[in-house]
């Protein structure tokens, strides 16, 4: 029997991510707790307002869906300032104890993305509370941010931080989030100009559709998909090795929650401009396709090098697409089939017929970050092609920032929300983060780095790789002598830097409440 | 079970520490041995600072000392304890036993004294001939090898470490120039790194890093 979960006690953004149901703005903000019970009878007042992970209609629906979300986490510390027993809170992992600021030599967080230069409001260590506004504009933002703001004037005791970065050189009380738009529409852009977000991971009882795992799911030695087990990404369920992840006592806390990694990443958008110019006069093809062989998706639509590895092969899909699209629009069904299964393959792929990296570089952003099945170097060394990464799995929930109340460049404010959950923040996001983004010996790459976000510093040898075609029709599998030599990025500087942020415990409603009524009882 | 791989010797010697204090002249107890020796291990320097880097052809080398172990079998809770705590020497090298050994003993005399002195038996050690006899004697016979390395000579895998990393910074600096360029600077890069002189230019034994 398949698993279900509680999805009326599970925090809402976790099971399903808001930015896909019509939410493409967002606001974070964070509180210290200065006085416990204050706090607790605040978050006791917030509860009716937090949304939880029940299944929307994807159509909009507003007699289900709400304007906007409410959400909240909390770090270690914060729980401790909640006095919750010491008992419970010896039960938490050491990487959510220690923060992110202390494990900034595991996440590559050094140089410019080391934490002095982060915000101001991680540079004290206050932030107890994360809170979260996710709305389909900025007045249902607003709308919602105000009720809080209401609610936390009525309980002194907390302090709503300042300290973020914003436009125009301001320090602001919130960090606000946005889908990028073009013509009005919201897309799944960031500001390097790549379409983001593409391939998040699906597991049992998420209520997600079933349509939506292939690809997404955890890949079988027989080329079908299962769900990822509950257990990599909520509390309290078995995971993939059939064990209950690591989490506090009583069960009751730490049910159905789980643990979101918060990282504002801010994008250098001018050096990787010039970059990509500079580069591309050496490199045999078009900017969109140096930057594709530096993420493994073009940038214009997401689809992968997989299914078009040239400027001449894009050029092909491109055409099929827009037939297909026309096609069906004007109600031919069998092109609505084909168009359908031509845009399931954005997501179920894998690199079996590429081995070589001709078409997706091995050392591309989406090639290290969900390995997929290509660490299994010999057929069948595991028990599934993916058993490498079906344990290192990233639920990515963020969204851009910046880039519109100001003209966008290195000094400027814009960049990434980067927020992952997982039930694991050491065997997932810090696995790979270290060993995946800022490392490379699982690819045979040596020390080589992720090309976008790996931390790089200009050196001769920070590079990337990308891999020549092979002669003729590259069927892989065979090893054909390449045509051409490899093309170098080199010296590649820091395109991402860390600008802040922190692990987050999210619990579950019914822990919410009882961490709210100090009724917390591991004993 | 051998501890020879090709070229390669894998050497673990267990030698006994003197159970109790080091006695001062009045001969009144001072720190016990397996303290003094705990320290000496701790502040040899790693890498290139190690005196094992001036030890011809080491792989790999690691000292620490065995305090005890027990065996414990089924539900019978048998213990068997060591009756002294141990000196345990582990080694990886390139060649034979003996000259790898003279080479230690002839190189770094002073700080094999300094460790050894607290072991049983080593007081009569006084020449390599002798280090020799007495590291044969502490010998254990196993297949304990280092994963990181061939049996080639140590300074012949160094240079192969360096060529490598100087070549892939060859290749960088190549992308877009003309085939002839390439090959002149080629040139340029065979009469700089020097393919046949083993010595030099090299990494230097111990090198555990990359250097621009």
């Amino acid at each position: 029997m398949s698993k279900t979960l509680d999805l009326y006690d599970i925090q809402g953004n976790i099971c399903k991510g808001y930015g896909r149901y019509g939410f493409p703005k967002a606001r974070y903000f964070f509180v210290n707790f200065n006085e416990v019970s204050a706090s607790r009878n605040f978050l006791l007042a917030l509860i009716e307002k937090i949304t939880t992970a029940e299944v929307w209609p994807v159509k909009n629906d507003s007699s289900v869906k709400p304007n906007s979300t409410t959400n909240i986490g909390f770090t270690y510390a914060g729980l401790a300032a909640l006095k919750l027993p010491e008992r419970s809170l010896k039960g938490f992992p050491v990487d959510f104890t220690m923060g992110m600021k202390a494990r900034a030599h595991i996440l590559g967080d050094t140089g410019s993305n080391s934490p002095e230069h982060w915000d101001s409001i991680w540079q004290d260590d206050k932030v107890h509370a994360w809170l979260s506004i996710n709305g389909r504009d900025d007045d249902e933002i607003s709308q919602r941010y105000s009720e809080i703001k209401a609610l936390l004037s009525d309980y002194p005791g907390i302090e709503l931080l300042s300290g973020h970065r914003g436009p125009n050189d301001s320090i602001l009380e919130y960090q606000d989030a946005s889908a990028v738009f073009e013509n009005g529409q919201a897309t799944g852009k960031e500001h390097f100009g790549f379409t983001d977000g593409i391939g998040n991971p699906y597991f049992e009882g998420s209520g997600a559709h079933r349509s939506r795992l292939p690809g997404r799911g955890k890949l079988m030695r027989d080329g079908t998909w299962q769900p990822l087990a509950a257990g990599e990404f909520v509390l309290g369920h078995p995971d993939e090795a059939r064990e209950y992840p690591p989490a506090p006592e009583p069960k009751l806390l730490s049910r159905n929650g789980t643990f979101m990694v918060y990282r504002k990443l801010h994008e250098n958008v001018d050096t990787f401009a010039h970059y990509l110019d500079t580069h591309v006069k050496g490199f045999d093809g078009s900017k969109d396709l140096l930057m594709a062989k530096m993420s493994g998706r073009w940038p214009d639509n997401g689809a992968p090098l997989t299914l078009a590895a040239t400027d001449d092969e894009k050029i092909v899909l491109d055409a099929r697409m827009a037939d297909l699209i026309q096609r069906t629009n004007d109600g031919e069904e069998c092109a609505k089939g084909q168009l359908k299964q031509l845009r399931s393959q954005w997501i179920d792929f894998d690199y079996d017929n590429d081995k070589s990296g001709s078409k997706c570089p091995i050392g591309a952003h989406i090639r290290r970050t969900n390995t997929r099945g290509s660490l299994e170097h010999e057929k069948g060394a595991f028990d599934r092609p993916g058993a490498l990464v079906d344990r290192r799995r990233l639920m990515r929930r963020g969204l851009p920032y910046g880039g519109i109340d100001e003209a966008m460049s290195d000094s400027g404010e814009q960049g990434i929300i980067f927020m992952s959950i997982g039930a694991s923040i050491e065997r997932q996001f810090e696995f790979v983060q270290q060993q995946w983004v800022n490392y490379s010996n699982d690819f045979k790459l040596g020390n080589d780095k992720d090309p976008l976000i790996g931390n790089h510093d200009g050196n001769l040898l920070d590079k990337h790789i990308i891999q020549a075609a092979q002669h003729g029709q590259p069927s892989e599998g065979q090893h054909g002598q390449p045509s051409k030599p490899p093309f170098f990025c080199t010296e590649m500087p820091r395109f991402v830097e860390t600008r802040g942020g922190d692990y987050f415990f999210i619990p579950s409603i019914t822990a919410l409440r009882m961490i709210a009524e100090d009724m917390i009882d591991p004993s | 079970m051998s501890n020879t791989s090709g070229n390669a010797y894998a050497l673990t010697t267990l030698c006994p520490i003197i159970n109790g204090a080091i006695l001062d002249a009045q001969g009144n107890e001072t720190e016990a041995h397996d303290k003094v020796v705990r320290r000496l291990l701790q502040d040899i320097p790693l890498n290139e600072g190690s005196f094992f880097a001036a030890v011809d052809n080491t792989y790999f080398a690691r000292l620490f000392i065995l305090n005890d172990v027990f065996f414990q079998q089924g539900n019978e809770f048998e213990q068997d304890h060591l009756k002294s705590k141990y000196l345990c020497f582990n080694s990886n090298f390139h060649g034979d036993l003996k000259p790898y050994l003279e080479g230690m003993w002839n190189n770094c005399e002073a700080e094999v004294r300094e460790i050894w002195q607290h072991c049983v038996g080593f007081s009569r050690v006084d020449s390599a001939h002798e280090f020799v006899r007495y590291i044969k004697a502490c010998q254990l016979k196993t297949t304990l090898f280092f994963n990181g390395s061939n049996d080639e000579s140590l300074a012949k895998q160094l240079k192969a470490l360096y060529v490598k990393q100087m070549f892939s910074e060859f290749v960088l600096t190549q992308q877009g120039k003309s085939a002839s360029e390439t090959k002149q600077n080629f040139k340029y890069f065979l009469q700089r790194v020097q393919l046949n002189d083993l010595q030099s230019p090299s990494w230097k034994p111990g090198q555990s890093e990359l250097k621009p």
